[in-house]
């Protein structure tokens, strides 16, 4: 990743961090502000559903007393009174006057706990009322009362009426509905609700009442009511209505013995608090956009100042790097970019110094590796000639009559010199005057069979087993008088490496896009030293060697656009490796050329 | 002046006497108003009587048979009768010199008309003064089964046929009011009263109401309401205990387990508490399909009200079956009764749900006593209930018990009380009477004032 990519993502990352931050910290400042004021709201309206719970237990003490004040629970009264009292005619009485006290449950029993006329289920004439027994609760209660539609919450009273030397009981009470509900005075924003829990205890959506319409997605609920129908405390939880979130408080509604017969559901709508945390998160957003964009202008400017300096440097370490040590650096400022700037100039001024001086010592010792390479191979031709020449003097003047003898003989040995001087020079000439590559196509089988044909003798004098591995039929493109010379060195020098015999291998290859070409011998090895200078020209360790032979090879394979490299440990034998291109294409050009 | 004040009390107390006499001595004339809670849509006998009201098509219309206070078939529109070999063709005489109220003589082809339609699978042929009444099958009850009201002649089609009744139809609004006249040429001679209003569609309260404010002067009493309406001193009358309240299963029983549920269901309600509380002692608690008094023999099958032993059913029974008991919404008093019918069947461990709608497994019914004779009541009662009465042969109390037995094995339906039949007549109202079946007797009847 780049610096000035490393920059942008900086500066973005923290402007986004630091305006998350505020979002966060604002945010939950609100939330925590909001919370306080539902659950001060939420207190006040339950202690408002107290206050009026009590008004309605007393106004239901009243209306039950009412009705037991009544003429025909007077004649009730009566009947139970009797020894063996007859209740058959009862049946509606308690419906009657439960709608005259305008109560929603009634029911008369007498103190055996049998129930003489019932409003909410007239059926259950006879049957066994609990409540009528011992004394009456003097305080209104809540009670699950079973009715004909299933159980019903409501808030009972209890008054006993005497009845001879018996008790008649008047058990009367009204629902907690949706009109009780309503009755509420409720602050905007909030609604209550009741749950009616019902005898078996699973939930069950209808139960849920309301002041208003019934509440759809009721089930949402099921999850507090549960929490609360296993541990009957006060709980509260946010619940995700489709029309938006809403806080609901939930408190439970126990009778005497501990049992849940409701839950009271105060729901405080989040909507408030959810439009201010809207703006908020589109606040954040926007000032994260905005950040954004101040970071990239930032960031440009930056690297504006920061790392073009750095870039063009590294521009100029890679045009170096690349052989360039003309490259120079424009030092803008006196700051570390500047001094960077600077040392970088005067480095690329010491290397073009230091390259010239070697450049200058590797041309003086070429020089004199040269004279001393001519003065060594001339000097052993001018030798003999110095000699012969001498020899003859001395014939002359010594023995005339053995003149002609000495001079034929001698004359003979001058000229052999002579041509000996005429082939060194040839060979020097040969090296500098090296001929382009005519590229023709060349099977390499028959490439390395021609060269080991054309040493056979020379090998089998020296005890030295040829050996040919060429993998297929392929050709490459190449000079094949030249690739022939260049092999045939190679093999003069593994001949020359195996004074006491061995093995020679030449191994062809071919790929797609190149030939390989391998010349191996069993001789003494090379040392690193001499694998390092083995190309280099004059450089023999061989007695009678020029020191051309290698490197008219390396010379002959780069002119193909090949390379050459050697592999050898001293004892292990010599491997000269020979990569070249398949060089079809330059065939094909040369060919539309002919 | 003392001599006039004597004159003058003599001769009033001559009007008093004169006066007095006349309000006792039946008299032609007046109106009487009934008030009925039915609701018929037509006033042919099939409508009238599946409506309920058949004590009106009895005034309009007569039968060829009648009962006598036994319960013996005796003539009416036919003078004779005589069955041939087999009991599958008879023969009826018909009485000469009887009209329709419309005018038209009551002879064979118009009484084989009528019998046709009432009974589609009856081969009835006109044979000069006699019909002749073909059926596939035995038919030894044919005079008995004539008595029936669906039996009654009637003459002319569409919703006002005409008949031979003591008195004709002159007004009819479906479903509302009714107005019948007498009919001066009655065969059985002119019935006192001049004319009779019915409103239909009134509720009990409506109708004693009506009563109290002197509006009519014969209203139906519901069987809960008798006792409230007597000790409120009314002129209450009332019948034996005749219609039959039952649970009526839709299906038969499927397995022994339904059956020892059903049985369970029997002997779970407790038949006495209905009858005692909610129809306020309007009824007789039963285990029979017809009334003691019907067949005599009712008492065998005692109400079989045992919570204890409807608690004992096998259990896997109770939970297999579970009831849904439908009843008629429109009836409080049905609705009543079902209530406690659940909280008994809770009690035992039944299963039970309440409808009033769809189609429910058992259904709170009232079937009327068709018949003041045992055997053809018993067989309107099957077919009400649309089960095979068993063949048998006459009519005695063994036949007619071994029969029941049979319907009842079957369980089909639970009886649960059978209901008594009230009417609160005005004291000016004379010589109405109600037979013990419910039907009226108002043919003879007249009003002490004038209208």
């Amino acid at each position: 990743m780049t610096f000035r990519r490393r920059l942008l993502l900086l500066f973005a990352i923290t402007v986004v961090v630091s305006v998350a931050a505020v979002t966060g910290i604002v945010s939950v400042m609100a939330r925590r502000a909001f919370d306080r004021a539902t659950d001060e709201r939420t207190t006040a309206l339950v202690a408002q559903f107290r206050r009026e719970f009590q008004r309605r237990g007393e106004d239901v003490r009243h209306k039950t007393q009412g009705a037991a004040s009544s003429t025909a629970a007077e004649r009730i009264a009566l009947a139970a009174a009797q020894t063996s009292p007859d209740y058959n005619s009862f049946l509606d009485d308690a419906r009657v006057i439960a709608d005259a006290q305008r109560l929603d449950f009634l029911e008369f029993a007498d103190d055996r706990g049998t129930i003489i006329s019932s409003a909410q289920w007239p059926a259950k004439f006879g049957y066994k009322e609990p409540l009528a027994s011992g004394a009456p609760a003097s305080a209104p209660f809540l009670r699950e009362e079973e009715t004909p539609s299933g159980t019903a919450l409501g808030l009972f009273a209890i008054y006993a009426l005497p009845a001879g030397d018996h008790k008649l009981f008047a058990i009367g009470g009204t629902r907690l509905d949706r009109t009780f509900l309503s009755s509420l005075d409720l602050p905007a924003g909030m609604r209550v609700m009741l749950y009616d829990n019902g005898a078996n205890g699973a939930f069950a959506s209808d139960r849920v009442i309301t002041a208003g319409e019934p509440i759809p997605g009721a089930q949402l609920l099921a999850p507090l009511v549960q929490k609360l129908q296993r541990t009957p405390q006060d709980a509260s939880a946010v619940v995700h209505w489709d029309s938006g979130d809403e806080t609901v408080n939930a408190f439970p509604l126990i009778d005497e013995r501990n049992r849940l017969l409701g839950v009271l559901l105060v729901g405080s709508s989040r909507q408030i608090y959810t439009e201010l945390r809207t703006e908020i998160r589109s606040a954040a957003l926007i000032a994260s956009a905005a950040g954004l964009l101040l970071a990239v202008l930032l960031s440009s400017f930056a690297a504006a100042r920061v790392t073009k300096p750095v870039e063009e440097l590294a521009q100029a370490a890679r045009e170096v790097a690349a052989g360039n040590l003309e490259a120079h650096v424009t030092a803008r400022t006196g700051d570390e970019l500047g001094v960077l700037a600077d040392s970088f100039n005067r480095m690329t001024r010491d290397l073009i110094e230091h390259r010239q001086r070697l450049v200058q010592t590797e041309r003086v010792a070429a020089w004199r590796e040269l004279a001393r390479r001519l003065a060594h191979e001339l000097k052993n031709p001018l030798f003999p000639l110095q000699l012969t020449v001498e020899n003859l003097l001395r014939s002359r003047e010594h023995s005339p009559q053995e003149f002609e003898d000495t001079f034929r003989e001698s004359a003979s040995t001058m000229l052999s010199e002579i041509a000996n001087l005429k082939s060194i020079i040839n060979r020097f000439s040969e090296f500098s005057r090296m001929p382009q590559p005519q590229l023709r196509e060349v099977p390499l089988l028959a490439l390395v069979s021609g060269v080991l044909k054309l040493y056979e003798a020379q090998l089998q004098k020296f005890n030295i087993q040829p050996r040919s591995e060429v993998a297929g039929t392929g050709t490459i493109a190449a000079d094949p008088e030249l690739l022939h010379r260049a092999i045939s060195n190679l093999v003069l020098n593994a001949i020359d490496a195996m004074p006491k015999g061995g093995t020679l291998t030449l191994r062809a290859s071919q790929s797609h896009s190149s030939g390989r070409i391998e010349v191996a011998d069993t001789g003494s090895g090379l040392t690193p030293e001499e694998c390092e200078r083995l190309f280099t020209p004059y450089y023999t360790n061989k007695a009678h060697g020029t020191g051309l032979g290698l490197a008219i090879v390396q010379s002959i394979i780069s002119d193909h656009g090949g390379r050459i490299s050697v592999n050898s440990q001293p004892g292990q034998g010599t491997t000269f490796i020979i990569e070249l291109p398949a060089g079809r294409e330059k065939l094909a050009v040369e060919n539309t050329h002919a | 002046m003392r001599r006039f004040n004597l004159l003058w009390l003599a001769a009033s107390s001559l009007l008093w006497a004169v006066a007095a006499c006349a309000a006792t001595r039946p008299h032609y004339g007046g109106s009487l108003r009934v008030a009925m809670r039915e609701m018929p849509q037509a006033a042919d006998p099939t409508s009238l009587i599946q409506a309920g009201a058949s004590n009106i098509s009895r005034l309009i219309f007569d039968t060829l048979v009648v009962l006598d206070d036994r319960g013996q078939p005796q003539p009416w529109l036919a003078t004779e009768w005589q069955a041939e070999p087999g009991d599958q063709r008879w023969r009826l005489s018909l009485r000469s010199g009887v009209s329709f109220s419309d005018g038209a003589a009551m002879n064979a082809a118009a009484v084989a008309v009528s019998l046709r339609s009432a009974n589609p699978e009856w081969k009835v042929i006109a044979a000069g003064d006699t019909v002749i009444v073909e059926t596939d099958v035995s038919h030894p009850d044919m005079p008995l089964e004539l008595t029936l009201a669906r039996n009654a002649i009637a003459h002319g089609g569409g919703p006002q046929p005409s008949g031979t009744g003591p008195f004709s139809l002159s007004q009819w609004l479906p479903a509302k009011h009714l107005t019948l006249i007498a009919n001066d040429q009655y065969w059985g001679g002119r019935p006192f009263l001049d004319s009779i209003e019915v409103d239909f569609g009134r509720n009990d309260r409506e109708q004693l109401t009506a009563l109290d404010l002197g509006r009519i002067d014969i209203a139906e009493v519901a069987p809960e309401n008798i006792r409230h309406a007597r000790a409120d001193g009314r002129s209450v009358a009332s019948s034996n205990p005749c219609d039959l309240l039952a649970l009526v299963f839709a299906a038969p029983v499927r397995s022994e387990e339904e059956t020892h549920a059903r049985n369970a269901l029997a002997l779970s309600i407790d038949t006495a508490a209905i009858n005692n509380v909610v129809l306020q002692g309007g009824g007789d608690p039963t285990g029979a399909l017809l009334p003691n008094w019907l067949s005599g023999y009712a008492f065998v099958f005692s109400p079989p009200t045992n919570p204890g032993r409807a608690r004992q059913e096998p259990v896997l029974a109770k939970q297999v079956a579970s009831f849904v008991l439908g009843y008629n919404v429109a009836d409080p008093v049905a609705h009543t009764i079902a209530e406690r019918i659940l909280l008994n069947a809770r009690d035992a461990g039944i299963a039970l749900q309440l409808t009033t709608s769809g189609r429910p497994d058992m259904t709170l019914t009232r079937i009327p006593i068709a018949s003041a004779n045992g055997q053809i009541a018993l067989m309107e009662l099957a077919k009400a209930l649309q089960l095979t009465l068993p063949q048998s042969a006459g009519g005695s109390a063994t036949v007619l018990y071994s029969a029941e037995k049979t319907l009842l094995q079957s369980r089909r339906v639970i009886p649960l009380i059978h209901l008594r039949q009230g009417v609160a007549v005005r004291l000016a109202v004379h010589d109405f009477n109600m037979r013990p079946d419910g039907s009226w007797q108002i043919q003879n009847a007249w009003l002490a004032e004038k209208p």
